[in-house]
């Protein structure tokens, strides 16, 4: 036997870390970083969490920077976004979700303010791009790839760019400094322009195969869907596009006194909005009831509050001149039974509802789909949009299509999100790399969250300018947040799955066997006895206990 | 809090969870390194360590369970007479050792106003025995000793401390982890007898699950079971944060040691809780004005 | 007053306190109790007069008096404290943590009575039920003995790291005045160097006391305890040795007086002593070979040196002013066990005189050596006064 010395029976030698205490563990404390619900509902897969952490501490810098890896509208899709993340955000489930796009507004708004602009990346690929259509899609893909180092080349039919966003969204939604700021913003990262240059034959979409690399076609819906029944010949009948066009030219149209504007989506409240502006008495007809229009909910709230009046649930069958100078529409009430995809639905009619509305012009708004000819010959199409897979491939080798062109998810960040999808897919195809597996990982649960740390504090305000003043033209409607006020609703976000490094975790453990280091907190297994309360005191949901079998 | 220099070690023997050890770590982290501590027999001798490991990267000096006080006195006089009047000594007690056995000295050493800082880990009952009842023991908490639940009241120790006038008697918890270091902190930069009651929820003896400690110190706080409080020079009162904002069904429907507790019961004890609220705001209220 | 070589007048509890004065104790924990207040008061009074240096606390208890002692040697300073009776009696659970500490703390015990019923005369079982505690234990004669013999014990104490308690009769001895030399502070800080421990609680230096052990460490622990007080003898007789040279006083551990050639010796401890040698005086005129033998150092008790002592001798009379209920005399036992297999060993004869306080007159203890010389001893100690 070896003669160890024996310890000492009195005054201590040594400390108790030679005990690794850790053997009593079944369970060991693993970092993780799900998603967060508002991620994944996030069309532009938006790391919402992570920039609204970074607003919260007032680095508003880094939080545009965030934001506009995935999407370089922030002031724009502050404005208009349908907002599906605020749908999904689990502090819904406990007060009431955090007003993220008003925040992203803020953001948006102040980079405007300061000036902030994209870092600048040089031409560092010799492969060149080539983009069909400057509205969001377009201007998102373009965006994406020049920040990949790419030449890129946007080819845009009408004389601006822009898109939607200029011809169908009123600058009181909307303000078009804000539009030209970001979209300049965007050119200014050096990216070509050709405005004019429609994309008319198939021979064109080959030469622009042959002139460069890739292809992303984005040239959005720009056919309008025509009513049937209707003759819009006569001078009573104003396709709704071709009102807005002109209204949001500052020349809106002379179409009587009383106005029937027909659909039920943010199109035909653009139309009913701003022809209250115009003077105009306004009536909605929608085959939705209100609950199912696609319009954002907002819109109806605001249109209600600007004086315009709804007919829920009615569809017109037929308009004639009442021989007294006005129109006499024949209307019958409908169930509305929305379909399973985008655009399906089935309507019934009710039978002995039928009414006659009295009206002086008819404004259908009723959607638009793309224009196909000059493409359809070199791709497939399907349901009338250029058929794409997930990653926004065409059929035809190098061209990639998203946008209203090829999907009837007709929202602003979700044309952006595809632009940003279409855009990772040409760098990988062109650098060969395989398509990154999507992660299956499910956004991360309430019951993760610990609501000790979140007190309930109501959602900020949705301030909005009062409807009088709204109807004397053009101003703003949506008011932005102050800035102690977006600080507070920053404040309030759960930044579920996402570290916000509070130490928690740390200062909680019993064994002292957490540490942290280069902005990462590692678990000493030596000393972790698995008691779980890291896991449990994390605010965010970023700890999971994993189970261990000795 | 994250910056904390530990004085508490790892490799420690308390139970997965505890809250005897989160709550030392901090107290200890706060007192920093010039300190000696006294323990009576108590959980945290356990955590002290075995001989010849100690669990503290300070001097402990393992006391008899009733004198843990009077032991500071005399290792406090030691040091002064050694020149190191400014190292603290803080006794890191158990609520046994504390409202029941050692209650006597510790009294005395108040009266003196011997310069010690008192530290009491108040889990409300003898756990490192098993869980009996001690004069902490809360109304109709189960322990080895009530079975039936205890028949009377927990013994207001901060009062007790309070009416001798000390300079500063208060409760905090790990539940409100910057008000315990603040009040830490606090007592640190006095001189005299300082006493501070830290509520330790013991899993296995009340019946809380390991990872449920310092939710359940919150709750006691929040149910007004526990208030938070300092009481300077055992005159002026002051209520911490948060106050009284949850019924305390909250609060004992989180812990196995108050099952099966009637209706009539948890109204009692409401009432009790209630009363006891109004009565400390009140005493606020008053040093608010003086 | 002042120290100095010249004899003064001071009752034996006086005597203890500047005994406690010149070994400059720093932390001195105190609680009255009758008959050991006066050390208490004139400790303070020094105290006060800044005359000794040290912190004073005044706890509300015996109990907590000793825990504070123990703690503040550990703490690495020199402790002084005094008691009686009940007051030891409430001590007796930290007299085993103080030797169990090894911390060299020195207390002055007066022997009182223990109640109940009440009493306040002297009687030794206070202190020799602590006989199992781990402390050295002196019993003292006199007033000057006393004061010497505190000096003596923190040189002992400290040297082999236990607790020492010394014993005086309540009265006999605290409150008797007698001219007692009281030496220079010089000559005590010559004999007594400051404490420096070797261990000592601190920041700086981080060591722990008290934590649990194992079966093996306690065992290790209680033998090397073992170990210190073996080496009582040794060390008590060096220290009384070395107090001889400097002041001129010697007391030896076990003191023999008239011894030589004694056929009959009497064998007891404290004021006793007194009243024996009277009655050894009175036997020796009577023609009687008697002597006396005093035990100075009962714990650990020097039993090699009680052999020496008594070989040859054929009666040995103890007298115990103490009793333990079913056993008798606590002094009468331990000669007994001591003596025990020994070739030749005397015939040991018990007597509990004294108990409770009465008074045990020279005349009596002749009576008893004379009983104990012309008859079998018992085997139980017989009830005298």
């Amino acid at each position: 036997m070896s003669a160890l010395p024996l310890p000492p029976t009195t005054w201590t030698t040594g400390n108790t870390d030679v005990f690794k205490t850790g053997t009593w563990r079944s369970a060991l404390p693993v970092y993780r970083n799900p998603p967060s619900p508002c991620h994944l509902a996030c069309p532009v897969s938006g790391g919402i969490a992570a920039w609204i952490r970074q607003a919260a501490v007032r680095d508003w810098h880094g939080a545009w920077t965030t934001l506009t890896e995935n999407n370089p509208f922030p002031a724009v899709a502050g404005r208009v976004c349908h907002r599906p993340c605020e749908s999904a955000c689990n502090r819904g489930g406990y007060d009431a979700p955090i007003s993220i796009c008003r925040l992203e507004r803020f953001i948006g708004d102040l980079a405007l303010a300061e000036g902030w602009r994209h870092p600048e990346v040089p031409v560092t690929r010799k492969e060149r791009i080539a983009v069909v259509g400057g509205g969001p899609s377009g201007l998102s893909a373009a965006y994406q790839l020049r920040r990949r180092g790419y030449a890129v080349t946007i080819f845009e039919a009408q004389p601006q760019l822009g898109g939607l966003l200029r011809d169908g969204i009123p600058s009181y939604r909307l303000p078009r400094s804000v539009l030209e700021s970001e979209i300049r913003r965007i050119l200014e990262s050096g990216i070509e322009a050709r405005t004019g240059a429609a994309l008319a034959t198939a021979q064109e979409l080959e030469r622009l195969r042959a002139e460069f690399d890739a292809v992303y076609l984005a040239m959005g819906a720009r056919r309008q869907k025509r009513l049937p029944g209707l003759d819009y010949a006569q001078p009573w009948v104003m396709d709704g596009a071709a009102y807005l066009a002109q209204a949001n030219a500052g020349a809106p149209p002379a179409l009587g006194r009383r106005l029937a504007v027909i659909g039920g989506g943010s199109a035909a409240m653009d139309v009913a909005r701003s022809a209250r502006r115009a003077g105009h008495e306004v009536r909605v007809l929608s085959l939705e009831r209100e609950a199912q229009m696609p319009a954002q909910r907002e819109e109806v709230i605001e249109a209600k509050e600007e004086g315009v009046a709804f007919l829920e649930g009615a569809m017109l069958c037929a308009a004639a001149a009442d021989g007294a100078g006005g129109l006499e529409l024949d209307c019958v009430r409908v169930l509305f039974e929305a379909g399973a995809r985008p655009g399906e639905f089935r309507v019934t009619p009710v039978a002995g509802s039928e009414f006659v509305l009295a009206a002086d012009a008819v404004v259908p708004a009723i959607g638009q789909d793309p224009e196909l000819a000059p493409v359809r010959s070199l791709l497939d199409a399907e349901d009338a949009l250029i058929r794409t897979d997930s990653r926004q491939a065409t059929s035809l080798e190098g061209v990639f299509a998203g946008g209203d062109v090829a999907s009837r998810a007709r929202f602003v960040t979700q044309a952006i999100g595809m632009g940003r999808e279409a855009a990772q897919q040409i760098d990988r195809m062109l650098q060969g790399r395989a398509a990154a597996r999507a992660s299956a990982e499910p956004a991360l649960p309430l019951e993760a969250i610990n609501t000790y740390y979140f007190p309930h504090a109501g959602r900020a305000r949705d301030a909005r300018l009062g409807a009088r003043e709204r109807l004397r033209g053009y101003a703003e409607v949506q008011l932005g947040m102050a800035t102690e006020q977006a600080l507070a609703e920053a404040a309030r976000c759960f930044s579920c799955g996402n570290c916000i490094f509070c130490d928690n975790c740390l200062d909680y453990c019993p064994e002292l066997a957490v540490r942290r280091s280069d902005g990462a907190y590692a678990v000493d297994g030596d000393y972790c006895k698995g008691c779980g309360l890291c896991a449990e005191e994390c605010p965010t949901g970023s700890i999971a206990m994993r189970e261990e079998l000795r | 809090m994250g910056k904390m220099i530990d004085i508490l070690c790892s490799g420690h023997a308390a139970c997965p969870g505890c809250i005897d050890a989160v709550s030392a770590r901090h107290v200890l982290a706060a007192l920093g390194p010039d300190c000696v501590a006294v323990m009576p027999p108590s959980c945290m001798a356990v955590i002290a360590g075995p001989q010849p490991f100690s669990g503290l990267r300070i001097p402990v000096y393992q006391a008899s369970l009733e004198s843990a006080a009077a032991s500071a006195c005399g290792l406090r006089r030691a040091l002064d007479v050694r020149g190191r009047t400014e190292t603290q000594v803080v006794v890191l007690a158990g609520d046994g050792g504390t409202y029941d056995i050692g209650l006597q000295c510790l009294s005395s050493a108040a009266e003196r106003n011997e310069n010690i800082l008192y530290v009491c880990f108040d889990n409300e009952g003898y756990m490192n025995t098993g869980a009996q009842k001690s004069s902490s023991t809360p109304r109709y908490a189960k322990t080895g000793s009530t079975p039936a639940g205890k028949p009377t009241r927990k013994k207001n120790f901060t009062e007790i401390m309070a009416a001798h006038r000390v300079p500063y008697a208060a409760t905090a918890t790990a539940g409100f982890l910057r008000d315990l270091v603040r009040k830490v902190e606090k007592a640190k930069s006095l001189r005299g007898t300082r006493v501070l009651t830290l509520l330790i929820p013991c899993l296995d003896g009340w019946g809380v699950p390991e990872d449920q400690g310092i939710a359940v110190a919150r709750l006691a706080v929040q149910s007004g079971m526990f208030p938070l409080y300092e009481v300077e020079d055992g005159l002026r009162y002051t209520l911490n944060d948060p106050p009284k904002s949850r019924p305390v069904r909250d609060y004992l429907m989180s812990q196995g040691r108050y099952r099966n507790l009637g209706d009539a019961q948890l109204d009692e004890l409401q009432r009790e809780v209630d009363a006891d609220w109004a009565r400390l705001e009140q005493r606020a209220q008053a040093s608010a004005v003086q | 007053m002042s120290p100095g070589n010249d004899a003064v007048l001071l009752t034996g509890n006086h005597a203890v306190a500047w005994g406690a004065r010149l070994a400059r104790p720093k932390v001195v924990p105190v609680y009255p109790i009758t008959p050991q207040t006066p050390i208490l008061e004139l400790l303070t009074e020094f105290q006060a007069q800044g005359e000794l240096e040290a912190e004073i606390i005044t706890p509300e208890s015996e109990h907590s008096v000793m825990a504070a002692c123990i703690a503040a040697s550990l703490g690495g300073v020199r402790v002084f404290t005094a008691t009686a009776s009940q007051g030891l009696m409430l001590m007796h659970e930290l007299l085993h943590y103080a030797s169990g500490a090894r911390a060299p703390i020195v207390m002055a015990n007066v022997n009182r009575t223990i109640a109940s019923p009440w009493g306040f005369w002297p009687d030794q079982t206070d202190s020799v039920a602590q006989r199992d505690t781990g402390w050295i234990q002196f019993y003292v004669e006199s007033a000057q003995e006393g004061l010497d013999t505190v000096l003596q014990a923190f040189r002992i104490a400290e040297r082999v790291r236990l607790p020492v308690m010394i014993n005086l009769d309540a009265f006999y001895v605290s409150h008797s005045l007698e001219p007692v030399r009281v030496p220079p502070q010089a000559l005590a800080d010559e004999y007594l160097p400051p404490y420096a421990p070797e261990h000592y609680l601190d920041p700086a230096r981080g060591e722990s006391w008290g934590n649990v052990v194992t079966q093996e460490m306690y065992w290790r622990h209680r033998r090397d305890i073992g170990g210190a007080m073996d080496a009582v003898p040794e060390v008590a007789a060096e220290a009384d040795r070395e107090w001889q040279r400097l002041s001129g006083r010697g007391w030896d551990l076990v003191e023999r007086y008239r011894c030589e050639g004694a056929d009959l010796v009497v064998l007891t401890m404290g004021s006793m002593c007194g009243t024996a040698r009277e009655a050894v005086d009175e036997l020796r005129d009577a023609g009687h070979a008697a002597g006396l033998l005093k035990v100075r150092l009962f714990r650990p008790l020097p039993a090699a040196e009680l052999r020496r002592a008594l070989a040859g001798v054929r009666d040995v009379l103890v007298l115990d002013r103490n009793f333990s209920p079913g056993a008798g005399g606590v002094l009468h036992q331990e000669l007994r066990a001591a003596l025990y297999g020994t070739a030749a060993a005397p015939r040991v004869h018990g007597a509990l005189a004294g108990v409770g306080g009465v008074n045990v007159p020279p005349a009596k203890i002749a009576e008893l050596a004379g009983r104990a010389r012309s008859s079998e001893p018992l085997p139980e100690a017989v009830w005298a006064r």
